[in-house]
């Protein structure tokens, strides 16, 4: 089997973190998924450092980041990320319940690659997710529960 | 900011001369007396006059030359020489001299190094000395001071020198600020006529004349048929002698003339000057020839000195007077103002009080918006017309002239309504005024009658009164009374005040835009946090809800998937609504990016994205040919939406469903319509059509959050356009939507 690059999730609500692996596991992608509860962490995971300074070297398939986070917010997330030369490569989706048009032109000005409005009903979720693993994670033929949450405390 | 208007005189040619005539150096004395001009340090008598040969001094020419003390005795010429100095003529004594049959009066005065000695004849019967005069003097002087205004001093002042010189008419004739003349006060007998309210030109006592008239109080004319007698040796071999101070001064032919052709043979005239200006004089006529003894002269000086003193007090006491009145008015107005929202129409609240502000007849309050017309004034377009030429003009606060036309020629038109114009500019950015106006001089002399008409029409000679009216009259034309100082700070307070109200509204206003843009950053981060928070727990229980269905339901009876069908639903409700309240309040407030669109593709578009509402039902869509037009794409496409998912949604019952887009071209807009055959809507609700939250019909038969056809009006307003709808029920309803055909601009502002 193919080793798939992981998708790094970073979401400090709870429950949006369940819904969110929720939906990636509806939506039939056979990557990993590596959740991250705030910006700290996020940057940690990426520059391998912190309580991340021995996890194995490679680069995520996809970012999903939450808007709004402890410590170090979404936008100062995405900005980093894009102006590191060793990370700008990787697609940045930015997940975010807010309907701001500040917010999408900030993001946009950052260089993200998608902006997702979390729809209110979960199918439509479901559909936005999906859309966005065609895009940027490799698809396989996943066997059902193929999404292994690495959560880690 | 005064405007000096100059007055352009016109003088009659015959008087032209006026000006110019050396009226301080005539040459020559007048007959009643002799001159002997004498070396201060040497008492040798330099220059006689020619009359002085028939003194018993013996021929003029000899005099010269020869001692003071050889003609007057040393004893008198002692006293002559130790006059101190100063340039009026001081009394020395009344000599007889042996030689002589008369007395005269010596008067002496100093002129630098010289000496002017005047030895004047006395009149017979004339009071014999200082003396006699002072009782007299001294009860005339406390009834003079016991005058309770300046007219009634002026009228006791007449009287009183009529009783101390015997004259036939004494008048107390004012200065305006232009130097014509007007009699304000007269005593007479009836030898000669009323000159009561005639006014002079000010050709008639010419410039060089007044200023003589500032510095020596009195002239005396005995006999206006006097032959000038001239001086020894002429002005031509010397210095031409300065006899601005001697009583004997030769007056000019001119105004020997003048008399005559008043009929009068004497004159005198008294100064009347107040804060060192020449305010006016007393004069003095008579029909025949008469001497005013120098004691009497003097006394007459002392009255026309207390006189002055009474003009000076009586004018501040009726200064402080009119102040305080034009206190009350400005206070009346200023109480008018604050009780009014536009402050400037309660200065029209008060009318009266407006115009006796400043003693106008007529006021106008012009402004871009407005041009308020009070009492007598020019109309609209001419006031406006002032005003431009105001504006045009440096900034000033305030702008006075009584003589209008000579600054704005174009108003001589109505120089009968407004010769005389005193206006405030209130605002610094705008052309805002108020402006007085006051007539034309004339107009309101010709309502108190002519003061001439009862003058003897007597035509001699080329100068005359009579005359002197009707250059008077040509003088003053287009001009109007002159504004007193009173006025003009009543006015400049009054304009004072309205820039403070002015400027204490603009600071509410600036408070307000403050308050509103706290509240609009509020309001902003309102939405913002409701666009996060607010949508996340809805969010979460539909979620989670869904999740429950899809994962749980084996273990859900009926009624539990029930139950957590209608928490779906009502989650998805509750969300929708707000994001469709954050759509409502975004579009107030993004900015519109305007591009062309094409209404046909837009509709088609919109349309197919009905097509999972439609599902299995047959509509009869048809779109009429459709402009391109200027719009937000993203807003326009919302618009469309609406129209559309509401048309689907009110046919939904609707057996044979007809949903069409029709367009009519206006001039200035385009008008476009959404047609169903639907439910329709009673016309009575047609105002509530558009309002945010307001459904026509009942939860069950139709879902909605009643806010679409708000932000369709919204949007629509923003673009410069207008929404109306038509409705009947059961039938079917038209929204109707337009867009201007000029590129439209944002019509709302947002931070």
């Amino acid at each position: 089997m193919a080793e798939l690059k992981p998708i790094l999730l970073v979401e400090d609500n709870p429950k949006d973190l369940e819904l969110t692996l929720a939906a990636l596991e509806r939506s039939q992608l056979a990557n990993d998924v590596v959740t991250v509860r705030d910006g700290e962490e996020a940057l940690d995971y990426l520059f391998i450092r912190g309580r991340f300074k021995d996890r194995p070297r490679g680069l995520p398939a996809v970012i999903l980041l939450d808007l709004k986070l402890p410590k170090v917010d979404g936008l100062e997330v995405l900005r980093a990320i894009k102006s590191e030369a060793a990370t700008q490569t990787v697609p940045v989706v930015m997940l975010t319940s807010s309907r701001e048009e500040q917010d999408l032109v900030r993001s946009y000005k950052l260089g993200v690659n998608a902006y997702v409005v979390k729809p209110v009903g979960f199918k439509d979720f479901v559909d936005a997710i999906q859309d966005l693993g065609v895009f940027w994670a490799v698809l396989n033929e996943p066997p059902p529960g193929a999404v292994r949450p690495q959560m880690k405390r | 900011m005064k405007d000096s208007v100059r007055t352009i005189t016109e003088t009659p040619p015959e008087l032209s001369g006026c000006d110019s005539e050396p009226i301080r150096t005539p040459g020559s004395i007048q007959g009643h007396g002799v001159l002997l001009v004498v070396d201060a340090a040497t008492a040798v008598i330099r220059r006689v006059s020619a009359n002085a040969v028939e003194h018993p001094s013996g021929g003029a020419d000899r005099l010269i030359g020869s001692s003071l003390s050889s003609v007057l005795g040393k004893v008198l010429a002692d006293k002559v020489m130790a006059v101190p100095p100063g340039e009026s003529p001081m009394f020395i004594e009344t000599t007889r001299p042996r030689s002589s049959n008369g007395a005269y009066h010596v008067l002496a005065h100093r002129m630098g190094s010289i000496l002017l000695v005047e030895l004047e004849e006395t009149g017979s019967g004339e009071p014999a000395a200082f003396d006699v005069i002072y009782p007299v003097l001294q009860s005339l002087v406390s009834k003079l001071l016991a005058a309770k205004n300046m007219p009634e001093a002026c009228a006791v002042a007449a009287g009183q020198v009529r009783e101390l010189t015997g004259f036939d008419r004494v008048l107390v004739y004012q200065f305006d600020p232009d130097w014509n003349g007007i009699v304000v006060a007269e005593d007479r007998n009836d030898r000669l006529p009323s000159y009561l309210g005639q006014r002079f030109p000010a050709s008639d006592i010419p410039a060089q004349a007044r200023d003589l008239y500032r510095v020596n109080p009195v002239r005396l004319i005995p006999d206006a048929s006097y032959t000038p007698v001239p001086l020894r040796p002429a002005d031509s071999a010397h210095e031409p002698l300065d006899l601005s101070y001697a009583s004997l001064r030769s007056v000019s032919p001119l105004h020997a003339e003048y008399m005559r052709n008043m009929g009068t043979a004497a004159s005198m005239s008294v100064s009347i000057v107040v804060a060192e200006k020449l305010w006016g004089l007393i004069a003095c006529h008579n029909a025949q020839p008469r001497r005013v003894p120098f004691h009497v002269r003097t006394a007459c000086v002392f009255l026309g000195q207390v006189l002055s003193q009474q003009v000076a007090a009586h004018s501040h006491a009726e200064q402080y007077t009119s102040r305080m009145a034009l206190k009350s008015y400005q206070s009346r107005l200023l109480a008018e103002m604050a009780g009014e929202s536009e402050f400037l129409r309660g200065l029209t609240a008060d009318k009266a009080s407006l115009l006796n502000l400043t003693g106008s007849t007529g006021a106008a309050i012009v402004s871009a918006q407005q041009c308020i017309l009070i009492g007598q004034t020019p109309g609209e377009a001419k006031v406006r017309a002032l005003s431009d030429w105001l504006e045009s003009r440096p900034p000033a606060e305030v702008f006075w002239t009584h003589q209008l036309s000579a600054a704005f020629p174009e108003s001589a038109e109505y120089a009968d309504l407004a010769s005389g114009v005193l206006a405030i500019s209130v605002s610094k950015l705008h052309a805002r005024y108020l402006i007085w106006f006051r007539p034309e001089l004339i107009r309101t002399l010709s309502w108190a009658g002519d003061p001439n008409k009862n003058a003897p029409d007597i035509h001699t000679g080329r100068i005359h009164p009579r005359h002197s009216f009707d250059v008077w009259k040509q003088i003053v034309r287009n001009t109007s009374e002159p504004w007193t100082d009173a006025q003009i700070e009543a006015a400049t307070e009054l304009r004072n005040h309205i820039v403070g109200i002015v400027l204490r509204k603009a600071e509410e206003v600036a408070e307000l835009a403050g308050e509103l843009e706290q509240s609009n950053k509020e309001l902003e981060a309102f939405s913002y946090s409701v666009s996060h928070d607010l949508r996340a727990p809805f969010r979460h229980i539909v979620g989670y809800a869904e999740l429950l269905r899809q994962d749980e339901a084996n273990g859900l009876s009926a009624t539990g998937k029930r139950y957590i069908e209608t928490i779906i639903e009502s989650a998805q409700y509750a969300g929708t609504l707000v994001d469709n309240l954050l759509t409502f309040s975004q579009m107030g407030r993004a900015a519109l990016s305007m591009s062309a669109i094409d209404l046909n593709l837009l509709f088609q578009e919109g349309w197919r994205e009905q097509r999972s509402d439609i599902g299995e039902r047959h509509i009869a869509f048809a779109v009429a040919p459709l402009p391109t037009v200027q719009a937000d794409l993203m807003m326009l496409r919302l618009v469309v939406q609406n129209l559309l998912s509401n048309a689907v949604k009110y046919t939904s019952t609707t057996p044979q469903a007809k949903v069409d887009v029709g367009y009519v071209s206006e001039p200035s807009e385009h008008v476009i319509f959404v047609r169903d055959n639907g439910v329709g809507f009673d016309m009575k609700y047609v105002g509530k059509l558009f309002g945010v939250f307001q459904r026509l019909h009942r939860m069950e038969e139709f879902e909605g959050t009643g806010i679409g056809l708000a932000n369709v009006r919204r949007i629509i307003s923003r673009h410069g356009g207008r929404t109306w709808a038509e409705g009947e029920p059961g039938k079917g309803a038209v929204i109707y939507f337009t867009l201007p055909k000029n590129e439209p601009q944002d019509k709302e502002t947002h931070g």
